[in-house]
């Protein structure tokens, strides 16, 4: 659309997956009949001779040649819809019904507003009640989502959110919690072919004052607040934020059951080694202060096996996590005390060992992912072909040598647990950013 | 079930923004003598996709300059010297995006 508005006339190639994704994307950027020509997917990894089959074919969509859609979509003269400018509102009622509630839960369900499990009606009462949760106004603007940079930004009140929070089932009490997550603008459901994993971590006083699990199960359904926490975080993504549906604004190929509550927990601050602060406090709150932290990222594991090889299990762990986004664990306070003992005193002694002993093999340097969605390090690549050092000695490693690849990425280290095995858990989860709980009691 | 009492409830979805329509580039009369740029995206695996885009339109349409080109980064990264080039060398474009 770009090049588009530049006055020269364009053809977007896709393939047929994403046909419903890129038209969404271009009605919403305001020029919903851009010309497309579809190709049968995929073409990613496709000899060339599929991939010529594929051009000289039909389009999938229409069922016309795709070289006669790729010409004409550069020379056939403008519709009158094509030529159209100007603004097209969009307005959303407030209220749904009336109707039976079992005609409501199935209206909920079959528009993909719900889990797919049943939820609390949002009445008037119930959300008023739990708009009693917070100070602040109920049209007060909380924050935009999206489910990712193609598809629109959609906004919200705090009416909205409590909407969503009573679907979900919370209680009043747990709504600056929900705000909170909801103002960092952050999907729980990004929209990639990868079945992206969120979490959520609370620290502060908030925890206790609303009973949260960082005990035994603190990943588990066994705890409300952990519960409907993070079911309302996806709930939110869907309804607030612009996502969710199958095939349109969420692609995961085979999707990804952490969804469903997002690894809500809370951490376990209280049974913190000395010296290992909490994590929000890490993040430059004060330890007092009740905040969110929010995960996003491919893989999460269930790790033992920690008694016999300590810090060394962790590292061998992330040497093998050679995917997208991040590095991320929680272990169980026996571990963190295990570590502490193995002579790490802080977290930050933690991270920045395992920053420096975590080696790749050289060959995945230009190939994996280094900091965010960044593939590789592809600026480094270019230092080390320019002959600056360490990077130009790296290149002419020979196959198999090992580099500290990950050297720029934290590891996010966190506690929680109940204490009845050395357990952790990690994965390539990335640290997106904290917001405030206070800021929305 | 009749009778069964009817409520009324909050409607959960967020507000989308306003739509501001964009008319759209006025098209070629044909292609002869065009110069047409062909832009790879570069989502991971697809280059022999775009080669062969290239390659199938020289074929077909002999007439026209068909310019491959890669957009800078990777296939999240903006290229504002490539769009001003084409506007300022180019009469149309071609982007495919491989999956």
């Amino acid at each position: 659309m770009t090049v588009e508005k530049l006055g020269v006339p364009t053809v977007p190639i896709i393939t047929n997956t994403f046909e419903y994704a890129v038209k969404n994307a271009v009605s919403a950027k305001g020029m919903p009949n851009l010309r497309f020509a579809f190709i049968p997917h995929p073409v990613a990894y496709t000899p060339a001779e599929e991939c010529r089959k594929k051009l000289l074919g039909d389009d999938p969509i229409t069922g016309r040649k795709v070289l006669s859609e790729i010409i004409e979509g550069l020379t056939k003269p403008l519709t009158e819809e094509e030529k159209k400018a100007g603004l097209l509102e969009r307005p959303r009622e407030r209220l749904i019904g009336p109707d039976t509630p079992d005609n409501l839960q199935a209206l909920f369900r079959d528009n993909g507003w719900t889990l797919y499990l049943p939820i609390v009606l949002p009445t008037e009462e119930k959300v008023a009640e739990m708009l009693k949760g917070t100070s602040h106004r109920p049209d007060e603007k909380v924050g935009e989502m999206q489910p990712s940079s193609p598809h629109e930004k959609w906004s919200y009140t705090v009416e909205q959110v409590a909407v969503n929070a009573v679907m979900a089932g919370a209680r009043p009490e747990f709504l600056p919690v929900i705000l909170a997550i909801a103002s960092t603008g952050e999907t729980s459901l990004f929209t990639s072919t990868n079945s992206f994993t969120a979490m959520v971590c609370v620290n502060g006083p908030i925890r206790r004052e609303i009973n949260m699990n960082s005990s035994i199960g603190a990943f588990g359904p066994f705890n409300h607040a952990n519960a409907a926490i993070g079911c309302a975080w996806t709930l939110i993504s869907k309804n607030l934020g612009n996502g969710g549906a199958p095939g349109r604004k969420y692609m995961g190929s085979q999707g990804q059951g952490h969804n469903y509550n997002n690894l809500c927990f809370a951490e376990n601050e209280e049974r913190l080694p000395p010296g290992w602060k909490p994590f929000h406090v890490q993040k430059g709150f004060k330890p007092e202060e009740s905040v969110v932290s929010i995960f996003s990222g491919w893989s999460w594991s269930n790790m033992g096996g920690f008694e016999t090889n300590k810090s060394n299990t962790i590292k061998r762990f992330f040497t093998y996590q050679t995917q997208c986004c991040g590095q991320t664990m929680v272990v169980d306070p026996l571990v963190a005390d295990l570590l502490y003992k193995e002579g790490f005193k802080t977290k930050e002694q933690l991270n920045q060992w395992l920053k420096e002993n975590v080696m790749f093999p050289q060959e995945y340097w230009g190939q994996m992912s280094g900091v965010g969605f960044g593939f590789g390090h592809p600026k480094e690549l270019e230092l080390a072909r320019a002959g600056v050092e360490p990077y130009a000695s790296w290149l002419k490693l020979p196959e198999g040598a090992v580099i500290p690849v990950p050297r720029n990425v934290d590891v996010n280290i966190m506690v929680a647990g109940g204490e009845t095995n050395p357990y952790w858990q990690g994965g390539t989860l990335r640290y997106i950013t904290s917001a405030s709980v206070d800021r929305w009691r | 079930m009749a009778g069964e009492k009817k409520i009324t409830v909050l409607n959960p979805l967020g507000q989308p923004p306003p739509i501001k329509l964009e008319p759209m580039a006025p098209r070629l009369d044909n292609l002869d003598g065009k110069t047409i740029y062909v832009v790879d995206v570069k989502f991971p695996a697809s280059k022999p996709f775009g080669e062969e885009l290239v390659k199938t339109l020289k074929e077909q349409y002999p007439g026209t300059t068909w310019l491959y080109r890669e957009k800078i980064g990777s296939y999240f990264d903006d290229d504002p010297a490539l769009w001003a080039e084409i506007k300022e060398k180019g009469h149309g474009m071609i982007q495919f995006i491989g999956h």
